[in-house]
């Protein structure tokens, strides 16, 4: 008799636990995606923490460690767009929904491959169970400039209709490759 | 005598026993009762924050400040997440790596229309000359052969047949397991199929009025970088 008593607490604590985990992801996402600070106020920030730095020499660790973690993933991110040849100029996230299986956001990207531009809007579903993660794309709209090409919008509509976000990145890589020597070979010959 | 009196000592060290069982489980409710209260109080207080939020009221620690300097902490924390965001991306677009010390680790993604699948692991070393470390690439895909191909010369292309071989298998996989999981009722058993999933073997029926008609469907997937079948053999049985 006692000892349900007690699972009863130990539930409701565990329940509150999640909860809170919960709430705290929704208020730090919703803090993320309405802050923006620019490229130089954070170089500025970056600058103001080394000559701060120089004047007293204790409790500034954790700050050199995240420059430093800044560092390392602007180097990632900018190899990964330079291998890949994709170059996103711009990118608005939000979360439309988050419970404790659920995910729902909805991104907007921009971005170059080679000489092509592009942007892409579209909804982001995660649902988490016990074994794994699902990821499902809806929604997807794609503009892609040049387009005056009829192929490339039929392209277009098709991978819209599948919601193919990946296709679209795919084949985006090898036909801007491809538009780019062309578009050499035909100002060699001009 | 004796005896009586082993057994009243007996009785008194149980009796004792159960009072500090009582007292331990009293304190031990008592703490979680605590908790509770301290948790609630937690979850409230962070919920009248979310909902501020949700109300358009920006404000940290309820002080509604203007945002004037924000901490050189809060900044970089800020960057630091907008460029993981940014390299989650590029796990959408289906290749997506990160530079390791001894070279780069790429992480292949696949999808079949929206639906993301698996996606793969590669390591690599750069230096001497470009070497797989590690990965996590199924034996029945022949990452050798497109390795000694294109590895050497270039990376770009041994990673992009690479990831055709992939997307093309983890699609033929998933279209077998939703055929499994929808048609199941029309379906005799389960699904026959290899480890590369371009062999699909299958009976169903259909049925027509009093007659149920059983055929037998055989899938052959000749090119592994596609996920549409080359030959079908459907008989009657």
């Amino acid at each position: 008799m006692d000892k349900s008593i007690c699972q009863v607490y130990e539930d409701k604590i565990q329940s509150l636990e999640e909860e809170i985990k919960l709430l705290t992801e929704k208020y730090e996402d919703y803090q993320q995606e309405s802050t923006f600070f620019s490229d130089e106020e954070i170089l500025m920030s970056k600058k103001s923490f080394q000559r701060e730095f120089w004047r007293r020499s204790q409790g500034c660790e954790y700050l050199s460690d995240l420059i430093a973690q800044l560092e390392s993933l602007e180097m990632d991110l900018s190899f990964i767009m330079k291998f890949t040849g994709i170059q996103f100029t711009s990118h608005f996230k939000k979360t439309m929904e988050k419970t404790r299986n659920r995910t729902v956001q909805k991104h907007k990207l921009s971005g170059n491959c080679h000489s092509l531009s592009f942007q892409v809007e579209f909804q982001l579903l995660e649902i988490r169970n016990e074994e794994n993660v699902s990821v499902v794309v809806s929604d997807l709209s794609v503009f892609m400039e040049p387009g005056g090409d009829s192929s490339v919008s039929k392209f277009v509509s098709c991978i819209e209709e599948h919601g193919n976000l990946l296709q679209f990145f795919r084949s985006l890589s090898s036909y801007a490759e491809w538009y780019e020597h062309r578009r050499c070979t035909f100002l060699h010959f001009k | 005598v004796f005896a009586h009196l082993e057994m009243l000592e007996a009785r008194a060290r149980e009796a004792d026993m159960k009072e500090e069982e009582a007292k331990q489980q009293e304190e031990k409710l008592a703490r979680l009762k605590a908790r509770v209260q301290q948790l609630t109080r937690q979850r409230d207080e962070l919920q009248a924050k979310v909902d501020l939020q949700q109300k358009g009221q920006l404000g940290k620690e309820g002080v509604t400040s203007d945002p004037a300097q924000p901490s050189t902490q809060a900044v970089l924390e800020w960057k630091i997440k907008r460029v993981k965001d940014m390299l989650q991306v590029f796990c959408l677009t289906g290749i997506s790596g990160k530079l390791t010390e001894q070279g780069v680790c790429f992480c292949i993604s696949t999808a079949y229309d929206g639906t993301y699948l698996d996606s793969y692991y590669l390591d690599l070393l750069t230096k001497p000359e470009v070497r797989i470390l590690r990965h996590s690439i199924p034996t029945f895909i022949p990452l050798e052969q497109l390795a000694k191909k294109y590895l050497q010369t270039d990376i770009r292309r041994f990673l992009s047949v690479l990831s055709n071989h992939l997307n093309a298998y983890a699609a033929r996989r998933y279209q077998a397991d939703q055929l499994q999981e929808h048609f199941s009722d029309q379906i005799e058993g389960t699904l026959q199929t290899n480890s590369l999933c371009n062999l699909l073997v299958f009976n169903y029926y259909v049925s027509n009025k009093s007659k149920t008609f059983p055929f037998n469907v055989r899938l052959l997937y000749g090119d592994l970088c596609s996920s549409i079948p080359t030959e079908v053999t459907v008989s009657c049985t």
